[in-house]
């Protein structure tokens, strides 16, 4: 009865409760900062404000207040505590591994405004509303990663959905933006509303929406009742299968992946790729979290019902990464086929989480001597890595997409051909994101890759199934090289037609400089692995 | 007036569930699309709330279809500001002619 206890404390006026509530508005405090820089960019444009000061300023000190705020929480974290801390009465949850996710979503945000800065999508008209739809969006991602409530997961859902809806359709009178929008506000809407309804039925059933108390409740509901024949433990079912409905909507997994390419075909690059590495990193971590808790210590009833949701997502993460990688391959439009690789690197990331129940189910038998107790975070690290990784290659492609269209008024692959001698630059970027994208050795996709399927590895042990998951991650890596590769050759070795549009950019520009900093990114996350592998790992001991 | 139980509101909601499911899938206009999604919220508002009555869920259930009316009202306020400007472009809001992009 977490409300109940919020208004008593409202309404106690309690010394005690009111520091608690305090304390939870400290935690809370890089959010906080991030609202008021949304609230400020709306007042600088009533107050003609923005005409002086560009509103990029705003967005950008909110962004960097926010992770600085975020680093501190993880260095204060580390120095007194390690007990996880629930925050407003357990709505949210306060631990290393939702500090490592909402600094990633900061430290993505100012990346995402440096580079709507250096290709000036939003005008100056516009910027304010883009950039509160921006910082918006990333509250609820971070609301996302912190959740420990039903009503929090469906909140902070809705609020990372419905600014991206808005961002997709953002270039005005553009045929296919709009249509892009359409889709996606269409799929969203429903997928949330199916989504709501599963909550809706585990919450009655099971008759709490505390994330810690759904493992409990649900063994009790299973030891009353006579076993998967029963009702209500068919409602269950029903209700969890509801709820992946939604989640694979955000993970854009087969099924319910239709939007995914049309809303990155027809929305600006930019945006693609804000929606590709931020909304895909706060679903997994909400994902993480639900299916944790719902497993809880593995333990009788909860041991078939984590195998068998890992089983599932596995299946579910073969078909996606397959069919991704397929799709992607016949795609002519660059952003389309990015999307298509979205759709397969959806997939490899869910290998890790469906490797994680798998490994979970086993947790209290005796049977897997040895290192086993640390499987589990190692999955994680694998996935947190990976989601790092993923981070700088995506947008390194995403930003050299928009760069080039800025130029060129193109997003065809074909009109990328021999861009390496006007541009070597953009050209050599490219080819390193691409490069990692398929998981090359010495590129950090390779270790993303690498730590992922060493521990699909390990579930191997569990189950046989995991063999198939492993097999199918391995084939489409080799998929995955044609078309990755297509691009990298296009814009390397094939010559610039005569009446192609000139394209020029000086390596010492401030476009390029951020493009090698993306990619220089990725080759130092494959040589020097230890410190954030380090923080990832400590990250995911948070959750066991 | 007698208590009719959960099982009665739970059919309420299940029949606005499917009603607003069915509405999704088959209507071709972009804005009773959106309808169906209303009912969908709504049919999920009355389980909550009704939960919220019959089982340990208690308050939490009245607070959660609270929020959920709020998220609806902001969803369905960007979705009609989307489907107007799909409007503007395509001067139709038939889902089916938006189909440039395909692939």
């Amino acid at each position: 009865m977490d409300f109940e206890a919020l208004f008593k404390q409202f309404l106690s006026g309690d010394v005690a409760q009111q520091a608690s509530i305090l304390r939870s508005l400290t935690i809370f405090l890089p959010e906080l900062v991030l609202s008021c820089s949304i609230v400020l960019m709306l007042v600088a444009r009533l107050v003609s404000l923005d005409r002086i000061i560009p509103t990029h300023w705003f967005a950008l000190l909110g962004g960097m207040a926010s992770f600085v705020i975020v680093l501190f929480q993880f260095w204060e974290f580390g120095n007194s505590q390690t007990v996880p801390v629930e925050v407003f009465t357990g709505l949210a949850i306060h631990d290393e591994f939702s500090i490592f996710f909402r600094g990633f979503l900061t430290f993505f945000l100012v990346f995402v405004i440096a580079l709507t800065v250096l290709t000036g999508i939003p005008d100056d008209e516009d910027a304010p509303d883009f950039y509160s739809l921006l910082c918006g969006a990333v509250i609820g991602m971070m609301l996302m990663s912190s959740a420990n409530h039903l009503l929090m997961l469906f909140i902070g859902i809705e609020m990372a959905s419905v600014p991206s809806y808005a961002m997709t359709g953002f270039l005005k009178g553009k045929r296919r933006s709009s249509e892009a929008a359409l889709k996606f506000v269409v799929y969203g809407a429903g997928a949330a509303g199916v989504m709501l309804f599963g909550i809706s039925l585990l919450t009655g059933i099971l008759g709490t929406a505390q994330f810690s108390e759904l493992a409990p409740r649900f063994q009790a509901v299973f030891a009353s009742h006579a076993g998967m024949q029963d009702p209500a433990t068919r409602c269950v079912a029903l209700a969890l299968l509801m709820i992946a409905v939604g989640f694979a909507f955000k993970l854009s997994l087969v099924p319910f992946h239709f939007w995914c390419p049309d809303a990155f075909h027809g929305a600006p690059a930019e945006v693609g790729g804000f929606l590709s590495v931020g909304s895909k990193a706060a679903a997994f971590a909400l994902l993480v979290r639900l299916t944790t808790s719902l497993a809880g210590d593995g333990s009788g009833a909860l041991s078939q019902l984590s195998l068998s949701c890992g089983l599932g997502l596995g299946l579910i993460a073969i078909v996606t990464t397959t069919f991704g990688n397929l799709a992607a391959y016949s795609q002519q439009n660059i952003k389309r086929m990015l999307a298509y690789s979205t759709i397969a690197h959806a997939g490899y990331m869910l290998m890790a989480v469906s490797a994680l129940l798998v490994l979970q189910s086993v947790q209290t038998d005796l049977v897997f001597q040895g290192n086993h107790q640390e499987n589990g975070p190692r999955a994680m690290e694998g996935l947190l890595y990976y989601l790092c990784v993923y981070l700088f290659m995506n947008l390194g492609a995403f930003a050299i997409v928009a760069l080039i269209r800025n130029q060129t008024y193109s997003e065809e692959i074909d009109d990328y051909k021999g861009l390496a001698q006007q541009v070597p630059v953009l050209a050599i970027c490219m080819a390193i994101c691409m490069f990692s994208l398929v998981g090359i050795p010495p590129l950090g996709g390779f270790y993303g890759k690498a730590f992922i399927f060493a521990s699909v590895y390990e579930a191997t042990n569990v189950h046989w199934f995991m063999w198939v998951v492993l097999a199918a991650g391995g084939l489409n890596t080799v998929i995955s090289l044609f078309y990755y590769l297509r691009v990298a050759k296009t814009m390397c070795m094939d010559t610039r037609p005569a009446d192609a549009v000139p394209v020029s950019m000086a390596a010492s520009s401030s476009p390029a400089l951020y493009v090698m900093l993306v990619s220089g990114m990725v080759v130092f996350l494959g040589i020097i692995i230890d410190p954030l592998s380090k923080v990832a790992l400590h990250a995911a001991h948070a959750l066991f | 007036m007698g208590d009719v139980g959960l099982n009665a509101y739970l059919m309420v909601g299940a029949v606005l569930f499917v009603c607003g499911v069915v509405c999704m899938a088959t209507k071709r206009n972009g804005i009773g699309v959106l309808m169906g999604v209303e009912l969908v919220l709504n049919g999920a508002n009355v389980n909550f709330v009704a939960f919220s009555r019959y089982t340990s869920l208690g308050l939490d259930g009245q607070t959660i279809a609270l929020f959920v009316i709020v998220l609806a009202a902001a969803e369905a306020a960007v979705a009609l500001a989307i489907a107007l400007n799909f409007y503007n472009n395509h001067l139709t809001i038939d889902v089916d002619r938006g189909n440039e992009l395909q692939g």
